[in-house]
């Protein structure tokens, strides 16, 4: 697995998914919706596959010596990986968040979800979403991508709606938890979305494995 | 000693069907793979190579069918495919470098050998390669790690004839060291320079899978050269 990611790393990326890492920062900013930060992320991640598209990439993967399902699993280590630095950058913001920012104004008076584990669970479930409906949607042709990515546009926005008001409603204000307040909930939805996070990811390694072993390259 | 069997391969498409393929490749011998445009030997090739999933058949390398054993029988193919150029804009040193690790038996010292007959310059792109030499470094890629089968779809298209000379001289060399070389062309000088055998399909299906020799004496008129043959017997078919 390690020389597929890095034929992944140093031949079929774009270094925009490198770049877009930075979008964890998002994290940082007050009166914006943060969820669009892993939304980004999953954009640079995408143009990577666009890229592996235009340089024959999935084809010379496929006359490697490995069996063809690990063209399938190569890919996926390349977007966990990217996804998983992403991930790294929003909780080393968010951990700043909750300490040397935990009382700043600016935050105290955002109107919007404030970054908190809670929030690091929902992108964590952006993530999962992103690996079950594009790479795994990419797969059942290994070309087309545009259809899957359209989806995965309108499903994350959809989860960027839900989760960005679901602390106004009745009863749910602990969502949206300052410092280490409801910690105990706070962690608990941290743990609920990476455990999302893994059975989205298995599911879409399986079925993108069936799919490509399919088609006709 | 045989390396490859093909058995009773089938593909069906919308409007083309690939249908009962059967041929076998020995250590030592080369194989030319003729047809016309359209006539299957893509698709039986990328078949060889899991790229394309069979309807039917079988196939086989080392005694071993392929599906199931793939990783390990990958190692010890070499395939080229014309002039597909592979990461454009990546340099030529990169590509090798990433491409040599998956291979167990690659060989440093007949890379050097190959990049210096095709004339290779490793800090090039293949975007900067003209379509001659887009040919040559795929070939170089399959040449590179000690290959016991070379699987080449149209390797001698698009090359000079300088270069084409050499390469047939290549194959010369590698048969020489129990090396199986399957190459398709609808080039028929090469197939009567270098060819010990000839597989020749038309409308999907293997219309002979012989040693040379053997194909003059059932399908050549007296006096008529090998592409005069072909050209005969595809018209036959295109009459009926």
């Amino acid at each position: 697995m390690g020389k597929i990611l890095k034929k992944e790393m140093r031949l079929s990326a774009s270094v925009l998914s490198y770049l877009f890492i930075l979008f964890g920062f998002m994290f940082f900013l007050p009166g914006y919706p943060i969820l669009c930060g892993p939304f980004f992320v999953t954009l640079g991640i995408f143009q990577s596959f666009q890229n592996a598209r235009e340089t024959g990439d999935i084809v010379f993967s496929a006359l490697l010596p490995i069996a063809k399902k690990d063209v399938v699993k190569g890919k996926f280590a390349f977007v966990c990986f990217i996804e998983g630095c992403a991930f790294c950058l929003m909780a080393v913001v968010t951990l700043l968040r909750m300490t040397v920012f935990s009382n700043a104004t600016v935050y105290r008076a955002n109107a919007l979800m404030t970054a908190n584990p809670f929030a690091l669970g929902m992108a964590l479930l952006i993530f999962g979403l992103f690996n079950l409906i594009f790479v795994g949607g990419f797969f059942k042709t290994a070309y087309k991508f545009a259809k899957p990515f359209v989806i995965h546009i309108v499903v994350t926005f959809l989860v960027i709606i839900a989760v960005e008001t679901s602390h106004h409603l009745p009863g749910l204000s602990a969502l949206n938890a300052f410092g280490f307040d409801h910690m105990g909930l706070q962690l608990a939805l941290l743990f609920a979305g990476a455990a999302a996070y893994i059975l989205l990811t298995v599911i879409a390694v399986k079925k993108a494995c069936r799919s490509f072993e399919k088609i006709d390259l | 000693m045989s390396i490859a069997k093909v058995r009773n391969l089938r593909k069906e498409y919308e409007s083309f069907l690939l249908d009962d393929v059967s041929f076998s490749l020995e250590a030592g011998r080369i194989a030319g793979f003729i047809g016309r445009n359209g006539a299957g030997k893509t698709t039986t090739i990328k078949s060889m190579l899991n790229l394309v999933h069979p309807d039917g058949g079988e196939i086989q390398y080392f005694g071993r069918p392929l599906s199931g054993n793939e990783a390990e029988i990958k190692q010890q193919i070499g395939y080229s495919t014309g002039t597909v150029s592979w990461y454009p804009r990546k340099k030529i040193r990169e590509i090798v470098s990433v491409t040599k690790e998956f291979y167990d038996t690659w060989d440093d010292a007949a890379y050097r050998r190959y990049l210096d007959l095709f004339r290779l310059e490793e800090n090039k792109t293949p975007r900067e390669l003209s379509e001659g030499m887009k040919v040559k470094f795929n070939l170089l890629l399959a040449l590179s790690h000690r290959a016991k089968i070379l699987i080449l779809d149209e390797p001698t298209s698009g090359l000079d004839p300088f270069s084409r000379d050499e390469l047939l001289e290549v194959f010369e060399g590698l048969k020489k060291e129990g090396v199986a070389v399957f190459f398709s062309t609808h080039i028929i000088s090469d197939i009567e320079k270098c060819a010990d055998d000839i597989i020749y399909i038309s409308g999907g299906k293997i219309r002979a899978a012989m040693p040379k020799e053997r194909f003059r004496e059932a399908f050549s008129l007296p006096g008529e050269t090998l592409e005069e043959t072909f050209l005969r017997l595809e018209r036959e078919e295109a009459h009926g």
